[in-house]
């Protein structure tokens, strides 16, 4: 029996893994084709842990009957037993290649793969990393600068228009910079959105129309010098005046799209804080902390004003957008032409080529499949029966629209022999910003079962099997507190989270262990107090893995840096490591190749000569600028930078400390990165300094170290103890920067608009609506960030925060103070006493603890033992001659250049094919050789030189004569192993067969300026003939005084003996 | 087997031994000594081109060993001898057959072949069709392996029959397209060959050499030979398995599919590694354990990630490795020289200029032409300061600016120019000979020396694509000159490169060539699945099972070819000999890997032990190192400066090391891509329109700010075509379109002032001030001087992009670190203390002052900023002559400390905004080890 459809609620740490794992052993052990199965994952390392995970579980089970027992039970499926998981375990390990485990990007490339001409790509096309990204990018940029001769084109012209009215405003000096942030903004939501009348279109925003936007307002002018009229005789303090003054003097200056000056901006917030009643024409607007009463006709001017000032802003924004949108499209028709049509493609241009198009499914598994359908069956050499999605709250609806159809199809089989699966946390949707939907989950759910209830079942997973009591008790206080949130974060944001919170338990009820939230003045202070719990703690002395996550790189980058320098701590930022330019040894280097290839680069030459590669260059004898450039881009050009790199290297390494591993580590890494890039195929020394610059390597998980790396990181780990001393920051319900993107209910979008300031956009419901919602967005993932930071402790977890004050923003600090209380007190963790105000479990937990050896570091060595004693011995390896390929002396590049001269020897060959094919005068057939089309002029040659008078003994049948035509011989000679081939050779046998002359002829189809250069010719060729000579004497038995040896001058019809040498 | 002649025979040659001796001793077994070992009449069929390499040299030393010599077989592998086969005058070549698909492609009716292009190309251009046209030979050649044509599979696949169908009308079109031109289709020709083979004259044998898997269509040929000579197939196996091979010697898939494979000692020889870098470094270990490993160990390399990893693991334990496939021509620096030439045949645009630039082949020309007289690195430093200055779009715009004179550069240009000259002239390849023989002018190679030779060889390898170019050409007309480069470019970069082999270098041979190799350990890296067995999923065409359908080849017979091979070379090294196995985790992106499954192919009971064995973690081979210091930095020593602009104060507040690096050493990056004018620039282009408009008597008294307007845009104007001529590129003229917004407002602002009062009383006036010995030196850009009061007013121009109040940009708020900091640092102003980062407005007010010692001084920017209604005037009426007097003092001070060599210490600054952050790691004082001026 297939196992029903079910989507899991896990909350963290509550074996979201074992989940999978055991859905997917189920599946098998209903009779599921390991190859039927899709389990699709995000990143490549949880696709190879699942992978890892099903063996693991299986060979476990196969040999362990106790284990079997439980995995039998867990899946529902009592009567198997050891033997059974056995048979399992065979069928997955034969079905590794077949296997569909692994990365929903993988899953759409390798689809696009199997159909490109049905997706309208020519043939196979690469997935761009992200140099190749930038470099397309700059390519593309550059071909957009180009300049025609006669000046711009005209889609230059409209591009530049386009940039100056996305730059509204702002006069940009520099223009390619600002594109580059252009497109890094912008550029998503334009492929997500690319139709023009979704841009600042205000049709589509106010589809009612906007108050703002009047069709025929009145002159500015006229309206601002009625009020100025109405006020003048007014009673108004002296300050008061000013300010109108002020305010109408700036008005007329001001231009929409600019930052609003103070003058308009005092009063323009003042009107609108008693907006309704200036509408109603009867207003008191506070000026200078008095009020003052408005008539109906100050108040319609001052109306017009306001509504003058918020239109002409709307206006600008949408033009503005608008012009963002054309910048963005001429940049695309490019960039499409150049690159995706070329066949290099992001991942996210793949899932677009998946998208079904408006009428319907694209894929379809082979029966199913329709008109226009891919049917992927056949090309993908199976069938899809059961679908495994992990971490579905980060799936973005575009990536769910790709699959749709093909889940659909499994949940709807009527024969229920395929089925649908899937987890996730929707408390850790942490990837918003990268498109992920975490209100699919519920979306999903509801949509299948509303069509026939019960069709799938929803299970809530909700006992931690990572974290202990403590740490439990924590995360409940701080989440379970659904009054507090409301209070704190009113709206969707809490509401959600609040409907999906469960109460957490421990699985590990008997786990010591101790939470805590500790206060500390300000960041050094934090980082102090991380330096001294750790201190404390000193979890790598007992065994325990430990983890200190931040919200950015860059502080986890400070922070381990402090750690070491400040405690003496082993500590790594698990960021991405710049590895060629993080140390001295890589940044000289850069200089090396930069000083060579622009030698008037000042900052390059100075800096080597810092270095001591300055000495070495010296060594080297490249003194001058002139030597470095010549010796180091001659290098760069016949050997790429890798092996130029590690010419370098080798020779700096003498300069480094016997123990400075570290640089010797860099000096290899740096060499790897340079072999990368000579793949890639670049050769010029700018892209190599841009790549090396960029180019990272995450250091392998390692033991042993405190690890610092950010939450989006540590999502999916989990520690023994955990430190969180970065959790400041503004209030969390922020929206994010960047361009306003309204999506309707199905997820398209419906508007895109460049926000104006908040006075501005406060003032529009539209707006105003879109805000809150982005607001209530980011507010959940915020508190989804907070979430998996509180639950990657297994034992200890320490927050660090400043001393919670009475009116913070509405962040992090301020939801720990209302949930957990914000009065301080001395708390201890050991022996240390600080200040905090929450804490649960045994401060003492650690001093007891003593895992070391409990896991096995690995890393066993390999035996580099010999062989043992060999019972046979290899074949001596030899240096190889080759007699006829040894060319010696010199040719010009004139003459290996010649086209003409690759026809000679071309020539010469034919002239020796024919040669070869002779074995007496009289066996010669001209005729046959011109039927078969051989060249007129190569047939009289060989015909003539068969002919010649003076070769008689080279081509007259001698009795008793055996003949060797280009015939190939092997030999050691000298040590060497020796290849080679005789143009022509007679041999004279006796009755026995022993050979009792020889005389080697050698074709020569070269032309001799005249007969008397046949000495030249002579000399050349000795040493290559007598070496003949020699072979001829061990495959003939003769001494070689004995064998004759001549060449043969095809054209002139000469022959010329070789002497004994 | 029933219907093959009698004198078809199988041997097994047992697994005691390697295979390499055993056959060569077998191949021996008739040969009386006396003479020489002379096989010349037999034809041997063997895997690949190595092992036939590995066989003569094998047989030459079997002879050797009785002082003699041998005739060898002639070999073949089996794509080979179809090669051979169907080799005559008339067959097409590759480039005819591409040509060919090309022409088809984009003339036929793609509406009447839907099912092959069910979406219509954008651009059904030359590269479309050519990149179209070698999937569809890439197929044909695969079909061949087992004699099928398209419409064979139209036939046989009825999944996808229609787009077959319309392939095959696609293929018949080739066809007859080649047939129209004289030339037979080669896949047509060898099918047709195979068909009717002839023996080659002289061949009185054939044997069949370890070929675990020959293409179908070679099987075919063999079959018909055995007819005529004895065919003999050489199995390297134990006679008692021979039930588990076929005829031909194949391993059958049923059986070595499901069969445990023996491997002896399995925990001590198969190695889970971290990565591929991990895996050459334990490969590297143990080639460093042998005195001399060559003979002794042979290294397999299946993955090849590992091989460049190895190569350096090897030269760092100074073993030699070589890489008998070679690498590709695309990596040669005459690739590289050549695509800059293409390149610059197409458009010559300046990248493509400062690319081939430094191509050293180019450089040596230029060195050939000067007779020694020129300088590289001095062409290449005017070439960088032409770009820095002129940013010129191309060649032609490059020559305009730096063409002319007898410097380097002009030099360099025009030699670029007559080789652009050369390229455009007449129809390639010609050109393209031309243009190199130009390049290369009188250069020699000795072809003793494996560097020139190898060089000598690239060039004749080029020779060798220009001329099927060439020859093609005449046939194929219509394609352009740049198409015909794309061809070429394509073709001789695909070429592989043999490097010489350096003695007693270690080979880094593939996994099929590992059956050939002789020596008694053998260590195979990058055994992981997708690589043995490799695996082909989800083919665009030929899924598996089609593949299957076909008769092609399978992934479950390249599994059973595994699993055969992995036994073989297991068994015979048990006895003697050591066989390793290496895999790794990871791929070097940080991707898992998987061990190969052939590893798991062990007896059921033993299964799960070895899925956790070779699925347990493995530790870092490389403990994570604690950063470390290389050195530090020695910089030159230079004397302290005896004169400085008056930027270098702000600099020397700012950081005075950095002050010694930029005004000292006079540190300056060069931007390689650099395409549009940096802030400096732009102010300079300002500046020179506004000096101008100063500079002009007539509008000493204008106070029309449309007069003002239209004098400093036709000034700017001229400034930029003289600097960048008349076609600008589209970012100049966006920024140039940004000066002249900026200048039209200020213009309006110059014309109030002008009404106000303010009469220009010197422009661009240059001073000097000597203080504490040190030479000041600075340029007003402008003093203004009051018609009614007579005061005078100092105005300096800023053109950043946000307006700075001048007491904003010379003083900040002092804070706790300050207070270590000298007195005559800080100041105190509105009872706040503050510190100076700046001193130039009041170091201009003292010059001034000199001059005009009566005039009532004051000064301010007038800012250029780029938002609309930021440009504004912005005095400085805070500066008083207590606050004068405080910068006065301070201006000493640095002066004095500046005099006195005081560059240290440095300031820390964060990374992000330090253009020195290059130099530092982990803090400027611990990077850089200062002991004071000389
Ligand atoms: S003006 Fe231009 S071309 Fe002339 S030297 Fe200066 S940078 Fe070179």
């Amino acid at each position: 029996m297939i196992p029903r459809h079910v989507m899991i609620l896990a909350s963290a740490g509550s074996g979201k893994t074992y989940a999978l794992t055991n859905r997917f052993v189920a599946l098998l052990a209903a009779g599921a084709a390991p190859e039927r199965i899709v389990a699709l994952t995000f990143t490549r390392k949880a696709a190879g842990e699942f992978f890892d995970e099903i063996l693991g579980k299986l060979a476990r089970a196969a040999s362990e009957a106790n284990f079997a027992a439980g995995l039998a039970a867990d899946i529902g499926r009592p009567a198997l037993g050891p033997a059974e998981f056995l048979g399992l375990l065979r069928g997955v390990v034969d079905a590794m290649p077949r296997l569909r485990l692994g990365t929903l990007d993988g899953f759409f490339a390798r689809i696009v793969r199997a159909f490109p001409l049905e997706l309208g790509l020519t043939g196979d096309f690469e997935i761009l990393q992200e140099h190749a990204a930038l470099a397309e990018r700059r390519r593309v940029l550059r071909q957009m600068f180009s300049r025609a001769p006669g000046g711009l084109g005209q889609a230059q012209r409209e591009f530049i228009e386009a940039f100056k009215r996305a730059t509204f405003g702002t006069e940009e000096k520099q223009l390619a910079n600002r594109l580059d942030g252009f497109l890094d903004q912008h550029h998503e939501a334009f492929l997500a959105a690319p139709a023009p009348e979704l841009w600042g279109n205000p049709a589509r925003i106010w589809p009612e129309g906007c108050e703002w936007l009047v069709a025929e307002p009145r002159k500015l002018a006229e309206v601002v010098s009625s009020l100025r009229g109405q006020l003048a005789p007014r009673d108004l303090s002296e300050k008061q005046r000013a300010r109108f003054d002020a305010f109408f003097a700036a008005l007329p200056q001001w231009t929409a799209g600019a930052p609003l000056p103070r003058a308009i901006e005092y009063l323009l917030e003042n009107t609108l804080a008693v907006w309704t009643d200036v509408r109603r024409g009867a207003a008191e607007i506070t000026v200078e902390r008095k009020k003052v009463a408005l008539g109906p006709t100050e108040c319609a001017d001052l109306a017009s004003i306001v509504t003058h000032l918020i239109g002409a802003e709307l206006g600008r924004r949408l033009e503005i957008t608008r012009g963002i949108h054309a910048v963005l499209r001429g940049y695309e028709a490019v960039y499409h032409e150049a690159v995706r049509r070329n066949g290099r493609l992001s991942f996210g241009d793949v899932q677009r080529l998946l998208l079904p198009p408006p009428d319907g499914p694209l894929l379809a598994s082979g029966e199913e499949g329709g008109e226009g359908r891919l049917a992927i069956d056949f090309r993908l050499d199976g069938q899809f029966d059961h679908w495994l999605l992990d971490e579905f709250q980060d799936t973005s609806f575009g990536q769910w629209s790709v699959l749709r159809n093909l889940i659909d199809e499994a949940v709807q089989d009527p024969t229920g022999a395929r089925s649908f699966f899937c987890v996730g946390d929707v408390k850790q949707a942490i990837y918003t910003w990268r498109e992920g939907d975490p209100t699919l989950f519920r979306e999903i759910l509801d949509h299948y079962n509303q069509a026939a209830p019960g069709t799938i079942a929803e299970e809530q997973l909700v006992a931690s099997w990572r974290s202990g009591p403590a740490i439990i008790e924590m995360v409940n206080s701080v989440f379970g507190r659904g009054d507090v949130l409301m209070g704190l974060f009113p709206g969707a944001a809490s509401e959600n989270w609040n409907r999906e919170w469960r109460a957490h338990e421990s699985a590990r009820a008997t786990l010591n262990g101790h939470a805590a939230w500790l206060h500390a003045e300000d960041e050094a202070g934090r980082f102090a107090l991380t330096v001294r719990l750790l201190h404390e703690i000193d979890p790598l002395a007992r065994g325990l893995e430990c983890a200190v996550l931040t919200q950015s790189n860059a502080t986890a980058t400070a922070l381990a840096d402090y750690l070491r320098r400040e405690g003496g701590i082993p500590a790594i930022a698990e960021s991405d490591l710049h590895v060629a330019t993080d140390n001295p040894l890589g940044a000289a280097l850069l200089a090396l190749v930069q000083a060579a290839a622009h030698p008037g680069d000042r900052f390059a030459q100075e800096h080597l000569a810092m270095t001591p590669l300055r000495a070495v260059l010296d060594a080297e004898n490249l003194r001058t600028a002139e030597a470095v450039t010549q010796r180091v881009l001659a290098q760069i050009h016949a050997d790429g930078f890798e092996r130029t790199m590690a010419f370098w290297l080798k020779r700096i390494e003498p300069v480094l400390a016997s123990d400075d591993f570290f640089s010797r580590e860099r000096a290899r890494q740096f060499v790897a990165a340079a072999a990368v890039f000579d793949a890639t195929g670049g050769r010029t020394v700018a892209e190599f300094v841009a790549f090396m610059e960029r180019h990272v390597v995450r250091d392998a998980e390692v033991a042993g170290v405190v690890k610092v790396m950010t939450i989006h990181k540590a999502k999916g780990l989990g520690f023994d103890v955990v430190l969180l001393p970065d959790l400041e920051g503004d209030r969390i319900d922020q929206r994010r920067d960047g361009l306003a993107v309204q999506r309707a209910e199905d997820r398209t979008v419906e508007w895109v608009l460049d926000l104006p300031t908040k006075l501005f956009h406060s003032q529009d419901e539209t707006l105003a609506q879109h805000v809150r919602a982005a607001e209530m967005e980011a507010c959940h993932e915020a508190l989804a960030l907070l979430y998996v930071a509180m639950t990657r402790a297994k034992r200890a977890m320490y927050l660090i925060t400043k001393t919670p004050g009475a009116s913070v923003s509405r962040n992090y600090r301020k939801l720990l103070a209302q949930t957990l209380g914000d009065s301080a007190r001395p708390l201890m963790v050991g022996e240390f006493t600080g200040s905090g105000s929450w804490e649960a479990g045994d401060s003492h937990w650690h001093e007891a603890v003593d895992n070391r050896g409990e896991k096995n570091g690995g890393g066993a060595t390999i035996p580099t033992a010999r062989a043992n004693a060999p019972a046979f011995l290899p074949a001596p390896r030899r240096p190889v001659r080759r007699p006829s390929a040894g060319r010696t002396g010199r040719v010009s590049a004139v003459q290996t250049l010649a086209l003409d001269g690759a026809a000679a020897a071309e020539f010469g060959n034919q002239v020796h094919a024919l040669l070869a094919e002779v074995e007496w005068r009289e066996t010669v057939e001209p005729d046959g050789w011109h039927r078969r089309g051989v060249p007129h002029a190569v047939v009289s040659e060989a015909q003539a030189c068969v002919g010649a008078a003076q070769l008689a003994e080279v081509w007259n049948r001698e009795a008793g004569a055996e003949v060797w035509r280009e015939r190939a011989f092997e030999i050691v000679l000298d040590g060497a192993w020796i290849a080679g081939a005789f143009d022509r050779v007679l041999v004279g046998r006796d009755r026995d067969g022993h050979a009792t002359w020889a005389r080697i002829f050698d074709f020569k189809t070269e032309r001799l300026p005249n007969p008397s250069r046949v000495g030249d010719a002579v000399r050349r060729h000795s040493e290559q003939l007598n070496l003949y000579r020699r072979v001829a004497a061990v495959l003939t038995g003769l001494p070689p005084s004995e064998i004759a040896c001549e060449l043969i001058f095809t054209h002139e019809g000469l022959r010329a003996k070789v002497p004994l040498s | 087997m029933s219907s093959l002649p009698a004198e078809f025979r199988r041997h097994f040659l047992s697994w005691d031994r390697p295979w390499l001796p055993q056959v060569t001793e077998w191949l021996a077994r008739d040969w009386d000594r006396a003479g020489p070992l002379d096989l010349s009449a037999t034809l041997a069929i063997l895997p690949t081109r190595q092992s036939g390499r590995r066989l003569r040299q094998a047989l030459a030393e079997q002879a050797a060993a009785h002082g003699a010599a041998v005739f060898p077989p002639r070999t073949h592998t089996p794509d080979t001898l179809l090669a051979a086969g169907a080799a005559a005058p008339g067959v097409a070549t590759r480039l005819e057959a591409l040509l060919t698909w090309c022409e088809v492609l984009r003339r036929v009716d793609l509406a009447a072949v839907p099912a092959v292009f069910p979406v219509a190309p954008i651009q059904r251009d030359f590269s479309w069709a050519w990149r179209i046209a070698e999937i569809l030979f890439q197929l044909q050649t695969q079909l061949t392996e087992n004699g099928l044509a398209f419409a064979d599979v139209a036939a046989r696949a009825p999944a996808e029959a229609d787009r077959w169908a319309q392939l095959a009308i696609l293929e018949q079109l080739q066809v007859a397209a080649l047939n129209a031109r004289g030339r037979r289709e080669s896949h047509a020709a060898r099918r047709d060959w195979a068909r009717q083979p002839k023996l080659p004259a002289g061949v009185q044998r054939i044997v069949v050499l370890a070929l675990p898997e020959p293409l179908p269509l070679a099987v075919d040929v063999l079959a018909a030979w055995a007819s005529e000579v004895p065919v003999e197939v050489v199995v390297f196996a134990p006679a008692a398995q021979s039930a588990s091979f076929d005829d031909w010697g194949r391993p059958m898939a049923a059986i070595w599919g499901a069969r445990t494979i023996e491997l002896a000692d399995f925990e001590s020889r198969v190695q889970a590694c971290a990565d591929p870098a991990a895996e050459a470094e334990r490969t590297a270990a143990i080639a460093a354990s042998y005195p001399n490993p060559d003979g002794m160990l042979g290294l397999g390399i299946a993955d090849p990630d590992v091989a460049s990893a190895l190569e350096r693991a090897l030269s760092g334990a100074n073993i030699a490795a070589y890489n008998p496939e070679g690498s590709p021509r695309k990596r040669e620096g005459l690739f590289a020289l050549l695509s800059a030439m293409a390149a610059l045949a197409r458009e010559p645009h300046f990248e493509t200029v400062a690319d081939l630039a430094r191509c050293s082949d180019f450089l040596a020309c230029l060195r050939d032409r000067g007779e020694g007289e020129f300088s590289a690195a001095t062409f290449l430093a005017q070439l960088d300061d032409l770009q820095a200055r002129h940013l010129p779009a191309d060649l032609g715009a490059a020559l305009a600016v730096g063409g002319r004179g007898d410097t380097p550069l002009a030099a360099g240009l025009r030699g670029m120019e007559a080789i652009r000259a050369k390229l455009r002239h007449g129809d390639f390849p010609q050109n393209a000979i031309d243009a190199l023989t130009m390049v290369f002018g009188s250069r020699q190679f000795d072809l003793g020396d494996g560097e020139e030779a190898g060089m000598a060889g690239a060039l004749e390898a080029w020779r060798e694509v220009a001329l099927e170019c060439a020859s093609a050409r005449s046939t194929f007309v219509g394609l352009t000159n740049s198409d015909w480069w794309e061809i070429a470019l394509r073709a001789f970069g695909e070429l592989p490169r043999a490097e010489e082999k350096p003695p007693g270098a270690l080979d880094l041979q593939g996994w099929l060539e590992l059956l050939w190799e002789d020596a008694p350990h053998l260590v195979v890296a990058g055994f992981n699945d997708g690589f043995v067995p490799d695996a082909v999923v989800g083919d665009a065409f030929l899924p598996e099972s089609l593949r299957e359908t076909l008769g092609l080849k399978t992934n479950s017979a390249r599994f059973a070819r595994d699993a055969y091979l992995l036994q073989a070379l297991a068994a015979s090294r048990t006895k003697g000999g050591r066989l390793d196995l290496l895999f790794a985790r990871h791929s070097p992106a940080g991707d898992p890997l998987r061990p190969s499954r052939l590893l798991l192919r062990c007896a059921e009971p033993a299964l799960p032990g070895r899925v956790e064995f070779l699925f347990r973690p493995v530790g870092a081979v490389r403990p994570n190192r604690p950063w470390s210091r290389a050195w530090k930095l020695a910089p030159r020593r230079a004397p302290p400066p005896e004169r400085v602009p008056v930027t270098g104060f702000r600099a020397w507040l700012a950081c005075p090391f950095r002050f010694y690096l930029t005004h000292v050493l006079l540190m300056e990056p060069v931007d390689p891509s650099k395409v549009e004018l940096d802030a400096r620039d732009f102010g300079t282009l300002c500046h020179a329109a506004l000096e101008a408009m100063a500079r002009a008597p007539a509008l000493r008294d204008c106070t029309d700010e449309k007069t003002l307007g239209n004098f400093l845009l036709a000034e700017l104007d001229r400034v930029t075509h003289a600097r960048f001529g008349r076609d600008l590129t589209l970012p100049l003229v966006v920024q140039i379109e940004s000066a002249r917004q900026r200048l039209g407002r200020i213009a309006a602002i110059l014309a109030r002032e002008r009404a106000e009062g303010w009469v220009i009383e010197r422009a661009e006036w240059p001073f000097t001030l000597t203080l504490a010995g040190l030479e000041v030196r600075g340029k007003i850009d402008r003093v203004d001087r009051h018609e009614g009061t007579g005061a005078l007013r100092v105005l300096d121009y800023k053109t950043s992009d946000a307006a700075v109040p001048p007491q904003k940009s010379h003083l900040r708020p002092a804070n706790p670190a300050d207070d270590a900091s000298p007195p005559w640092r800080r100041v105190t102003v509105g009872g706040r203390e503050q510190v100076w980062t700046d001193l130039q407005l009041p170091l201009y007010l003292r010059a001034l002052a000199l001059e005009f010692p009566a005039a009532a001084l004051s000064c301010g920017y007038l800012n250029l900023p780029k938002a609309v209604g930021d440009t504004a005037l912005a005095l400085w009426p805070e500066l008083d002559a207590d606050l004068q007097a405080s910068a006065n003092t301070c201006a000493d001070a640095v002066a004095e400390a500046i005099r006195a060599g005081k560059f240290w210490p440095p300031a820390e600054i964060a990374a992000e905004r330090d253009p020195f952050a290059a130099l530092f790691h982990h803090g400027v004082e611990d990077s850089v080890g200062w002991e004071g001026m000389a």
